[in-house]
Formats: structure tokens, C-alpha cells, sequence
């Protein structure tokens, strides 16, 4: 039964940059790791002993050749020959979903008993010297949870496909066996977690920002904005122009540190000629990532290179013991998300935003945004502006967009931009909360089987984009997947008004609260 | 004045007491053996070389053996009465799944009929018991390896990590190695647990353990069968193998450098606060040689600040860091059951298991 309270469901939110997962309820997520995934391709390396020595990773047997791919930054932090680093999500959307399953799959996963001794406990026989000892890394798995015993909670961005989602509940019910599923757009928790049903959610992750605005619980699709200009580009315009002033960045693999003389240390440079490019850039993009959240700011007025050109250097030490000083930089790289035309004058990235010349500044999207909508909730929308995602803690962005979007609308609006207090809760946009919410008490698809003439079937339901009137609470509608006449499960989404707790018990009997199963449209209605 | 107990169960050894931290634990060790209860002659043949181990890699997983083992704890070696139970606090790994920690509740009441429960994480007690309230912990058991950090007493489940290594496969390795030079030899496991932590030891740096590669000093041992045995390079393999993985045949960095790496996502303020006050804790981290090894390493990791170890008080007993998750649940055992935080047996039965998920932490 799902209905109560104390429901330790899971809640799972995908990024560009990092997957979070953790137990509903709770003000932090248990496991952190990068979504970037390492992979190995085997055709090449032809060597049946490593597939017994890595249980964590999965054998993936496309039909183009085998790869092995290595999840979370255990496994990502170490070096290894050959090996690519490769990303799921390119846009927003997901495109290789073999890489996502295996991502859940060290996120959640079952604790298995994965102890192959050579033989029973009590007594060991000192084994010969050619069998290998198996240790295996179960430990890899974060929440060390039984998918089937938990609803889940999927977290996805507000562009979001019908595809996607399809997809996503397939893997959900048919791997995992969930017992119950929710899906959930990013900006409605965000809104959730700061206790607003109405709010302008500005989420500027690892991989893009985007400005959504959410209206009682709905997103307003149609005003939607996003830009390709998020954590990862930052970082890579701060690689850039590092090297580019000669401060090369090591990666943490190719040094290491020699004790010469008693309390003198030397590093010595290692190289590993099979290392590749990517998973350099990747182990350099952590470093800089650092560099970035330590040092960066973002300037109070706009940035121009002569009033920056005399500020005082900040010192940063790099992993190998190198001190590299960083001046005007601090305050150029976080204005490109005010101003992505300075992108231009930063050497080596001046052709990344060629393609994208409409690109515009966090206040220009707000604006575009909220002026899409309805008239009447433009007002409100101002007055609760919230700012998630890693990015969007950087020191003075609330401050700098509130100042910049004062001066855009003259008029009487009221703006206030919020920002939770906590960073961590920015980071994770705390869907948690959201959960375990009392004045919630949704229904969830639940994995049902449905018994018909044609052999059972699992029958679920997905959410679909409402159908959006500009600023107008829309109706949801929901459609099933499968078209069997036999559809005896409801999904509600309750407002934060009305409290409706539709149970289903799952395969043995389904209770009907609401009489009519079949007429969504008059369910929907009932609702408002 | 109730009693209120401490227990730290672990994959090799379970330590309990009353919570008095100057004494010490009472230690026993977890693995039983199965005796068939009606004692018909046809199944106890059967049953008789059969181990339980009701704790795996640090979880508790066969839950009726734990009930055995804890009841033989409470009324035998704690000498409570059935009906007058005291207070008990447990101890916790690190990722505990929620529902091993229901259960033990639930266990804890139903079964039990305790009156008071406290569950609290290993890495927080065992700072506990050096006297700090921030720091990391380097936890290495029998069954797995924590390395978690914790910040006023929480621990910061982002940053900190839990592997399937320990003593037990260190043991293994042990035994491996001598069945390298002695293919005949039939060990039994326990005697190869027995060996290893008498002559385990770590070499003083990386050149030194190649050096022993080639030759080192031996040391003869007597097996109870009367057979001499020369151990050799055997002792600094298992030492050397948690500071190169690849000893075990696995892919990761040595300890040292996974706990730099594990503190490296923490926000840099915290760095220093959490590295200068590392506590090694844990049976296998009571190795000849490694604390010393573990500081040395600690010099030349890729970081700016320098891992640095703890040094217990002095009025604590002798062997802490070996149980300090043990001393650390008694020090907090008495700040915890007096002011009432713990969940009693009252808020069990208006609440049910989940209850210990808002009190305890």
C-alpha cells in the first residue's frame, strides 16, 4: 500500500553533470557521482579475464561490439587504457539508454551477496595459485536498496519527450521492477521545495539553463526558455583560457609526488600514452570545475576588460602543489551567462556559440519568459523567482540578476529572487521534500498486470505535457499505453488543495475510489 | 537507573558492554555454528560443520541468528533478566539501507522488549571516542572499508565511501600467498586469520616493499600439526595491498588517495578541519606498520593539505582505535539516554520501525 505516510520512496533526479539519488524525506541525497560514464570498448581489448574482476560494471552486448563501462567516480577516478568518457544526455535528452540503466543501476541496486569464495567458509584448502581471488565491488552501489520494494521518483527536464518518458517507465517497470513510478519535471520541484506552487524556477545546471515558469503546479510549456550555457561550458571557457595564458592544468593522474630528502618532495611527471583525450579533458574539467567554484564571481555591473584589468590576483593551488594566480578571469567567465557575446573574446571558444547566434543572458531569457505568459500571473511570477542548480550558486548571481531584471522592467513589478539559504539544497533542488510532503498524497502508476484474453500485460499510464493555455491552469490528460478496454487504474495528480489518495494494491485486486475509470475527461474536471 | 548497553556488531567480532567507557568492550565473535535443535542423529551429521555468519561485509543479514546471538549477549553476557531489559545502543556502517535499520528496531522491541533504542553511525562514534566532533574516519573491519567524513557530527554521505574490502580478504590473500610457496598445506581459515594478524605487517614505503619483493626477513612459525612454516614475503603483501589495490586484482587507488579524493567534493573550508583530524580506525588498521605507512603515504598525496592522523587521549584505554566505534557509542550513550533523544518503547508503538529514521541520526 502507497497511500501512507512514511513512504521511504526513492527519488532519482538525472543531470548533465550529476546524478543525485537518495531516500524521500530527506534534506540531502545520499549518492552524488557524475553521470559521465567510462567505457571501454572490447574489440579491441580482447581479455575474458577482466569480465570476472569488475562485477560493478556491466557487459554490454550491442550488437556493434562489446564495451564495458565504468559508473560513478570511484571507477571514474581511476585511470584506465583505452577507456572514453562518454555522456547519456546530450541537449537535454537522454540518447543512450544503455549508459542511464547502468547509471540507476549504481545508483539503486539490490546488496547482493556477491562473496565467490573459492570455497566454504569454515575451511579453505590454500587454493591453487591460477585461480584469481574475486573480490567485487558491490560496494560501488550507492543506496544499496531493492528497487521493488521502493516508488521511485524520476526527476526530468521540462522539455522532456513523450518518447523519453515512455522510455523511462519502461526501464523503470521492466528492469527494475518498481513498484510504483512518478515522474516529475525538474522545475515543479524546485518550486515544490521552496513551498511555492507559482514561481519562475531559473535552473541553471551542468549542462544548460533554463527558465521555466510554473503556475499551481503546472509548467507553462509553451514559455519555456533554455540556453546551452551551463556549468560545463564554463568550466571549459575557464580551461581555455588557463591554457591559453600558460597555466597548464594536470590532471591528478600524471604526476606524482617523490619523497627525495627527508621533508623535500619532488613531483615527477607520469606518462600513460594510452590515456584518451577525453578522459584527460574529463580529469581537467574536474580540476577546473574546482578552480571555478572556489575562485569565480559574478561582477556587479557588467563585465568590461579595463576596470578589470587591475584587480588583484587570487591565488588557487592545483593538486600537483602549483599555485596559479587568477585575476580577471574570476569575474569574465561567470559574466557569460549575463552576456554569452563575450564567449568571442575568450581565446579558443570563439567558435562555440557561432551556430547558436540568438543565444541570450539569463535576463533577457527571464524576461522573454514571463512575458509569454498570461498577463495576470506576470506579477506573481516576478515577485518569486528561484534560482537552483550547481551553477546558479555562485556567489552574487542573485544579486546581479535581481539588479539587471530591476532595470529591464520599470514598471511597478516587484522582483525578488530567492535563493535557498543552504547551497547544498540549491545543488540538489531537495525534490525530497517534495515526496514525502503531507499535503500531498499522489497516486502513483503502479506496475499492474493486466489479465486479458491476450495474456498479461503490464498497463501503465504516463503523464503528458497539459495542454497549456497561456497562464491558465490547463487540464491534464492522461493516456494509457495500452489500449485494453480493461483499464482499471486512475492516475490523479492532486493539486496541493485537494487531498486524493486513489490506491491501487498492485496484482491481486484493484479498488476504485473514483467511480468512473474510463471517462478521464470528467476525472479531470472534477479535480478544478 | 536503567542499564543501558552498547553493542557494535561486526562481521568478525561483536562488541558490547554496559556504557562504560573506561573498561572496554566485551568481545565475541559473530560466526556460530548450527546445532540441530531436536538432536535426532541423522541431521546433526549433517549440520554439525555448518558456520552461520549473521553479518556480511558489515550488514546484518540472517536475521534468526542475530536474534540467537543477541540473546545469548543481553541475558548471558550481559546478565539482564528477561522482562527487565535495560537501553541498548547499536551501532551503524556507513549506508546503512533504511530497512536493516527498521528491522533492527523492530527486532529490538518485539523480540526484545527493550525499553530504549539508540542507533548511531560508526564514523561519528568513533570520533567520539578521540574527542573530536569533525574529522574523517578511515574505518577498515573485517568484512568492508569505510571512509566517510562527518561535520559536527553529521556525516556527509556525499563525500564519504564504503568498500568491499577487509580483513577477511586480506586473510585470503594471506593464504594465497602462502599457498605459493607451501601447495600442499590445508589451512583452516580461522588459523590463517590467526597468522596473519601475528605477522602482518607493512613495508615503510612504496621502494622498501619492491625491495622485499625480492628478499626479505623470514619469520618461522610452528603450526598446531607440528609443521615449521617460514613466512616471508607473504606479511608485506597483505600489508602492502590496501595501498596498492592492484595487490587484490582490483582497479582503484590506494587508501590514501581515495580519502583525498573522497574530501576533495567537500567545499574547500572544510578541507582542512577534515583532514587534519583523521581518525584510522578498525581491527585490519591495527597492522605492524601501517599507521606509519598511512602518515608516510599521507606526505606525498596529490593535495594541498596532508591527511593527519589523530592521536587518542590518554585516558582513553589502549587499544581504541581497534573499538573505538565501541567507546564511541558509550560516551554517547550517556549523553543521549539521560536527556531522553532515544526511542522508547512508547513512540515505537505509536509510530512503528520508521521511527528511528527521525530520532536517531
Amino acid at each position: 500500500m502507497y497511500g501512507g505516510d512514511e513512504v521511504s520512496a526513492i527519488v532519482v533526479d538525472l543531470g548533465f553533470h550529476t546524478c543525485k539519488a537518495g531516500y524521500a524525506g530527506e534534506d540531502a541525497p545520499k549518492a552524488v557521482f557524475p553521470s559521465e560514464v567510462g567505457s571501454i570498448d572490447q574489440m579491441e581489448v580482447d581479455d575474458t579475464d577482466k569480465s570476472d574482476k569488475n562485477s560493478g560494471s556491466a557487459l554490454d552486448s550491442k550488437s556493434k561490439g562489446k564495451r564495458k563501462l565504468y559508473v560513478g567516480s570511484q571507477d571514474m577516478g581511476f585511470r584506465r587504457d583505452h577507456m572514453e568518457v562518454l555522456s547519456p544526455i546530450k541537449d537535454g535528452i537522454v540518447v543512450d539508454w544503455d549508459m542511464v540503466e547502468n547509471i540507476w543501476d549504481h545508483a539503486l541496486s539490490s546488496y547482493k551477496l556477491n562473496i565467490i569464495y573459492l570455497t566454504c567458509y569454515g575451511a579453505i584448502s590454500v587454493p591453487p595459485p591460477n585461480i584469481k581471488l574475486k573480490i567485487l565491488l558491490t560496494g560501488r552501489k550507492c543506496l544499496l536498496i531493492d528497487p521493488k520494494e521502493h516508488p521511485m521518483l524520476l526527476a526530468e527536464p521540462c522539455f522532456n519527450t513523450q518518447l523519453q518518458r515512455e522510455k523511462s517507465a519502461e526501464i523503470m517497470f521492466e528492469k527494475y521492477q518498481v513498484p510504483a513510478l512518478f515522474l516529475a519535471k525538474n522545475a515543479v520541484l524546485t518550486s515544490f521545495a521552496s513551498g511555492r506552487a507559482t514561481s519562475l524556477v531559473v535552473d541553471s545546471g551542468g549542462g544548460s539553463t533554463t527558465v521555466a515558469p510554473v503556475h499551481d503546479g503546472y509548467v507553462l510549456q509553451k514559455a519555456v526558455a533554455t540556453s546551452p550555457v551551463g556549468g560545463e561550458f564554463l568550466t571549459d571557457c575557464l580551461l581555455k583560457s588557463l591554457e591559453h595564458k600558460g597555466l597548464p592544468i594536470k590532471p591528478r593522474y600524471a604526476f606524482k609526488r617523490k619523497e627525495i630528502r627527508p621533508g623535500e618532495f619532488q613531483v615527477v611527471d607520469l606518462d600513460f600514452p594510452n590515456t584518451t583525450e577525453s578522459y584527460k579533458l574529463y580529469s581537467q574539467r574536474v580540476i577546473v570545475g574546482d578552480i571555478k567554484e572556489c575562485v569565480c564571481r559574478v561582477p556587479d555591473t557588467p563585465y568590461d576588460e579595463t576596470s578589470y584589468s587591475n584587480i588583484p590576483m587570487t591565488p588557487y593551488e592545483l593538486p600537483d602543489g602549483q599555485t596559479i594566480e587568477i585575476g580577471a578571469d574570476r569575474f569574465k567567465i561567470p559574466d557569460v551567462l549575463f552576456n554569452p557575446s563575450l564567449v568571442q573574446t575568450i581565446p579558443g571558444m570563439e567558435n562555440s556559440l557561432e551556430t547558436l547566434s540568438f543565444v541570450r543572458g539569463l535576463p533577457q531569457m527571464v524576461i522573454e519568459s514571463i512575458n509569454k505568459c498570461d498577463v495576470d500571473i506576470r506579477r506573481e511570477l516576478f515577485s518569486s523567482i528561484l534560482l537552483a542548480g550547481g551553477t546558479a550558486s555562485m556567489q552574487q548571481l542573485k544579486e546581479r540578476l535581481e539588479k539587471d531584471l530591476l532595470e529591464e522592467t520599470p514598471q511597478a513589478a516587484r522582483v525578488k529572487v530567492l535563493a535557498s539559504g543552504n547551497a547544498t539544497e540549491r545543488r540538489f533542488r531537495v525534490p525530497l521534500v517534495y515526496y514525502n510532503c503531507n499535503r500531498f498524497r499522489l497516486m502513483l502508476e503502479t506496475n499492474l498486470s493486466v489479465n486479458t484474453a491476450f495474456g498479461s500485460v503490464g498497463a501503465y499510464w504516463h503523464l503528458l505535457v497539459p495542454s497549456s493555455k497561456c497562464g491558465s491552469p490547463s487540464l491534464s490528460e492522461f493516456s494509457c499505453l495500452s489500449p485494453h478496454a480493461l483499464l482499471l487504474q486512475i492516475y490523479i495528480y492532486s493539486r496541493f488543495i485537494n487531498l486524493y489518495a486513489v490506491v491501487m494494491t498492485g496484482m491481486k485486486s484493484m479498488e476504485l475510489l473514483i467511480s468512473n475509470a474510463n471517462a478521464p475527461n470528467m476525472l479531470s474536471c472534477s479535480t478544478y | 537507573m536503567e542499564q543501558v548497553a552498547v553493542v557494535d556488531v561486526g562481521s568478525k567480532v561483536l562488541k558490547f558492554n554496559h556504557a562504560l567507557p573506561e573498561i572496554g568492550p566485551m568481545v565475541i565473535p559473530t560466526q556460530m555454528k548450527q546445532v540441530p535443535e531436536d538432536g535426532s542423529s541423522a541431521d546433526a551429521f549433517l549440520l554439525e560443520n555448518k558456520t552461520v555468519d549473521p553479518v556480511i561485509r558489515g550488514f546484518i543479514s540472517d536475521w534468526d541468528a542475530m536474534e540467537d546471538l543477541l540473546k545469548h549477549v543481553f541475558y548471558t553476557g550481559l546478565g539482564w533478566e528477561m522482562g527487565n531489559e535495560g537501553q541498548v545502543l547499536f551501532t551503524d556502517p556507513l549506508s546503512t539501507p533504511k530497512a536493516i535499520r527498521e528491522q533492527l528496531v523492530q527486532m529490538m522491541f518485539e523480540n526484545f522488549n527493550m525499553s530504549g533504542f539508540y542507533a548511531s553511525e560508526q564514523a561519528v562514534l568513533s570520533l567520539y571516542a578521540v574527542g573530536r566532533i569533525s574529522g574523517c574516519t578511515v574505518d577498515i573491519g573485517h568484512g568492508k572499508t569505510d571512509i566517510a567524513s562527518v561535520i559536527e557530527g553529521a556525516v556527509q554521505h556525499i563525500s564519504s565511501r564504503r568498500f568491499e574490502i577487509g580483513g577477511m580478504d586480506l586473510t585470503i590473500l594471506f593464504a594465497q600467498e602462502l599457498g605459493k610457496s607451501y601447495p600442499l598445506m590445508n589451512l583452516s581459515f580461522s588459523e590463517c586469520e590467526k597468522l596473519k594478524e601475528r605477522y602482518a605487517c607493512c613495508a615503510e614505503d612504496a621502494a622498501s616493499y619492491d625491495q622485499f619483493q625480492q628478499s626479505c626477513p623470514e619469520e618461522q612459525h610452528t603450526l598446531p600439526d607440528g609443521q615449521v612454516i617460514k613466512i616471508g614475503r607473504a606479511r608485506y603483501t597483505v600489508g602492502e595491498a590496501l595501498f596498492q589495490p592492484s595487490i587484490l586484482n582490483l582497479e582503484a587507488h590506494g587508501i590514501v588517495e581515495q580519502l583525498v579524493r573522497c574530501i576533495s567534493t567537500v567545499s574547500s573550508e572544510n578541507h582542512r578541519q577534515l583532514l587534519e583530524n583523521t581518525v584510522l580506525c578498525g581491527g585490519s588498521a591495527s597492522m605492524t606498520g601501517f599507521e606509519d605507512r598511512f602518515q608516510k603515504e599521507a606526505n606525498i598525496c596529490s593535495s594541498a593539505i596532508r591527511p593527519c592522523l589523530v592521536k587518542p587521549p590518554e585516558y582513553m584505554p589502549d587499544n581504541l582505535l581497534k573499538y573505538s566505534a565501541w567507546v564511541g557509542g558509550a560516551i554517547l550513550a550517556k549523553v543521549v539516554f539521560p536527556q531522553n533523544q532515544h526511542v522508547t518503547k512508547a513512540d515505537y508503538d505509536e509510530t512503528g520501525p520508521s521511527i528511528v529514521h527521525r530520532k536517531c541520526f
